[in-house]
């Protein structure tokens, strides 16, 4: 009789029905795809190839570079901002940080569209930069992502402790290194996590800004569009392995703060 | 195991239903409706809803104007004059490729609209379904130009696809900003250093690949008179040696162009950010249709080395049709609809790109369209090679506007113009101009010589900029890890002996 009657687990039956089909089943089919040649014979040829290759490699190297530039600069762009509207006792901060929240309720491509028309008028001709237009399109993109964890962080911030920490005869700058940056850690790692890691396959900004050298993304689809399957699925398994080991590494800091994993995964 | 065996398959039963009965709805014949799904390219077709103005009025007396889309109109007349009714299911796709991936993914489509290669490589793999007998005495039989006709027979198309639009690739430019013409009468534009970041070239491997052939052969095309099977084989040269010395033109045209584009090239050329712009002939017309109405005079201009004649064409896919009759006759009924007259005239009017329909109707469309007004200077533009039926009928000529073409002085002949130019290349460029093939085997080298191109080499990376990024890297890393010792957030504190932790 138990196990007829409606439990709340059964809730879940529809999550798990979605994840197998489009989550696990998916992953398994990019597995097939990256361990086989063309003919469907197992073989290691796209994985030496991956790591043979100096271009596999030095694409790596330039989504890498153009993931990490853009998250040094979303850092430090967004922490000053965020520090500011959560300590600050502005009636109208809300307001504020709605402006910041609000480019991410426009299309994407708009803005990028938008962003490429006023870098036009800025930089003259902007295929003369296409890195800097990159990240500069990227950071446009990413921004909100860096500043809502960090806010969220600094928020809820205990008064108390930065006063304990100033009656005990810390200096200002000693109260922000020692106890707010301190405590702000897991904000900023879901920051970046959750910049770092779609900055690095978003060829779509690279593209909408003219930049001509192809990044992760971009280099699947290529292989895509010469129907090569198996070394496109090589590519994505590796960059989900780099992907899950960030995950891993910034998990060690952010367990202390159960309200973080969420925006992490 | 056995439970992980169990959950296998349920896990494969599950995809089976949810397969079949994919497939069942495409397929479903309920109350005998056949559901055609036809898949062409995006803002291909007419999709109606024209202004009033817009009403076209030939001096025959014939009226063109696009209400609904087309295929809601053939689905309109269809079912009004046939004993079984069909449905239209229309998509879309964005390239070959990107088809032909969708295809061996399990999509089912009754008519496609690939372009030529396409069709080379869907014949090869017997996934076309022959046209039918009664096909040869239809519309598109009857319509169809006769000089696509002997294009198609000759590389024995004709029985598997009906071509639907054609045209050649050349480069977009605008005359104000140019400062010698003959810069644009070549594919070397690309590489011109006085145009460096000026010019645009399309983004998939076969356009670029046709264009650094034409550089590499620049010499040879332009001094040298070919035949046209030796400038096909010419243009389609897939050797080793003939991929490294395109690898090494591409690299350089990656770094003097302004860019590799898909879509933005005619916005950029509207608002001038780029001054010549690699195109297709279809776009091409849009383009300077565009730019007409913002007041700017763009040209089309095709290189004097060689040019890219492409078709696209309806085919019917076994795996569709499936030996179903009346799928195949619908989808014929489909192709003899669009190549009424009239209705060629609504797609070329709408997407800018050349039917390859031909007759009365439409040359009346072209007269229409560009053909003089009494009191300007006028030259006699020949297209008989695309409507002449038999050799006594030579009135195919267009009395246009003389302002839209450039004549070269010393040949005599025509290479640069505007609209109609574009629309029907003249003589002489068509007879410099090749089908591109497929490339076959050769894919997999060609790919990797694009991803060569496109990609950044890590050898390639100088050490100053290895030696910056090292050591910013570096500094980061050593100032965090110096941060985090020296407040211990590594360390986890522990109670001291008789306290604990209030946990909140």
């Amino acid at each position: 009789m138990k196990g007829l009657r409606f439990n709340r687990k059964h809730l879940c039956i529809p999550y798990a029905v979605f994840l197998v089909l489009f989550v696990i089943a998916p992953l398994f089919v990019i597995v097939y795809y990256a361990f086989t040649n063309g003919q469907g014979h197992f073989t290691f040829d796209n994985f030496v190839n991956f790591f043979t290759s100096t271009k596999t490699l030095g694409t790596l190297l330039y989504s890498f570079a153009v993931a990490i530039v853009t998250t040094a600069v979303c850092l430090v762009i967004a922490y000053p901002t965020a520090y500011i509207l959560a300590r600050s006792k502005m009636k109208k901060k809300y307001v504020l940080l709605l402006l910041f929240i609000l480019p991410m309720w426009i299309n994407f491509t708009l803005r990028i569209t938008a962003l490429k028309e006023v870098l036009s008028v800025i930089e003259g001709n902007i295929s003369v930069y296409p890195f800097l237009n990159s990240v500069i399109g990227m950071t446009y993109d990413f921004l909100p992502f860096m500043i809502l964890p960090l806010y969220t962080s600094l928020q809820k911030l205990d008064n108390s402790l930065l006063e304990a920490a100033s009656d005990l005869g810390a200096s200002k700058a000693t109260v922000f290194l020692r106890v707010t940056l301190p405590l702000s850690v897991p904000g900023i790692i879901s920051g970046i996590t959750m910049v770092l890691l779609p900055s690095m396959t978003n060829y779509v900004v690279l593209d909408m800004l003219y930049n001509n050298t192809y990044i992760m993304g971009s280099l699947i689809g290529s292989y895509f569009s010469a129907y090569d399957w198996n070394n496109g699925s090589l590519i994505s398994l590796v960059l989900l392995i780099i992907i899950f080991i960030v995950t891993l590494v910034t998990n060690r800091f952010s367990d202390k703060d159960a309200n973080n994993k969420g925006a992490i995964l | 195991m056995g439970k992980f065996k169990k959950i296998l398959s349920v896990a494969a039963a599950c995809g089976l239903i949810g397969a079949s009965a994919l497939t069942m709805a495409g397929c479903s014949e309920q109350d005998g409706v056949i559901t055609l799904r036809v898949c062409n390219w995006e803002e291909y077709i007419d999709l109606g809803g024209w202004k009033d103005d817009e009403r076209i009025t030939l001096d025959n007396g014939e009226e063109i104007f696009g209400v609904n889309a087309i295929y809601d109109d053939f689905t309109e007349w269809f079912n009004e004059t046939h004993d079984y009714k069909v449905k239209v299911e229309y998509s879309t796709f964005g390239t070959n490729e990107d088809l032909y991936n969708r295809l061996s993914l399990g999509d089912v489509y009754d008519l496609v609209c690939p372009s030529d290669y396409m069709i080379m490589k869907l014949l090869a793999e017997d996934k076309i379904q022959e046209y039918s007998t009664d096909f040869e005495s239809g519309e598109y039989a009857t319509n169809v130009s006769p000089y696509i006709n002997g294009i198609f027979t000759q590389y024995h198309w004709d029985k598997y696809a009906a071509c639907y639009m054609w045209g050649t690739t050349g480069i977009v430019y605008n005359p104000e900003k140019i400062e010698d013409v003959a810069d644009v009468s070549t594919w070397n534009i690309l590489l011109n250093e006085d145009y460096k970041r000026q010019v645009t070239i399309k983004d998939n491997v076969r356009d670029a690949y046709f264009a650094a052939l034409g550089i590499i052969n620049s010499e040879k095309l332009t001094t040298q008179l070919l035949d046209s099977e030796e400038l096909t084989n010419l243009m389609n040269a897939t050797d080793s040696e003939t991929i490294t010395k395109a690898e090494d033109v591409l690299k350089r045209i990656k770094n003097n162009v302004y860019s590799f584009e898909t879509d933005s090239g005619k916005a950029d050329m509207v608002t001038g950010k780029v001054i010549a712009n690699y195109q297709w002939s279809g776009d091409a017309i849009t383009i300077l249709d565009g730019a007409d109405a913002d007041g700017t005079e763009l040209w089309y201009s095709v290189p004097d080395e060689c040019a890219n004649l492409w078709f696209d064409g309806w085919v019917m896919l076994k795996s569709g049709i499936d030996g179903n009759e009346k799928r195949q006759a619908a989808a014929e009924a489909f192709v003899n609809f669009l190549s009424r007259p009239k209705n060629a005239i609504r797609n070329m009017y709408y997407i800018g790109y050349t039917s390859a329909i031909a007759g009365d109707t439409v040359f009346e469309y072209l007269d229409w369209n560009y053909g003089a007004e009494d009191d300007v200077d006028t030259i006699d533009y020949d297209v008989n090679y695309f409507f002449k039926k038999d050799d006594n009928d030579g009135k195919y000529i267009i009395y246009a506007d003389a302002d839209n073409f450039k004549i070269d002085e010393n040949t005599g002949e025509i290479n640069r113009g505007r609209q109609l130019f574009a629309q029907y290349p003249p003589e002489n460029v068509k007879s410099r101009s090749v089908v591109m093939r497929d490339f076959e085997d050769k894919l997999t080298d060609i790919n990797q010589m694009w991803i060569n191109v496109r990609c950044l080499d890590v050898t390639d990376i100088s050490p100053v900029t290895i030696g910056i990024i090292c050591g910013a890297v570096g500094l980061i890393t050593i100032a965090s890890l110096l941060y985090a010792f020296r407040y211990k957030l590594f360390i986890k504190y522990k109670p001291k002996n008789g306290y604990s932790k209030v946990e909140e």
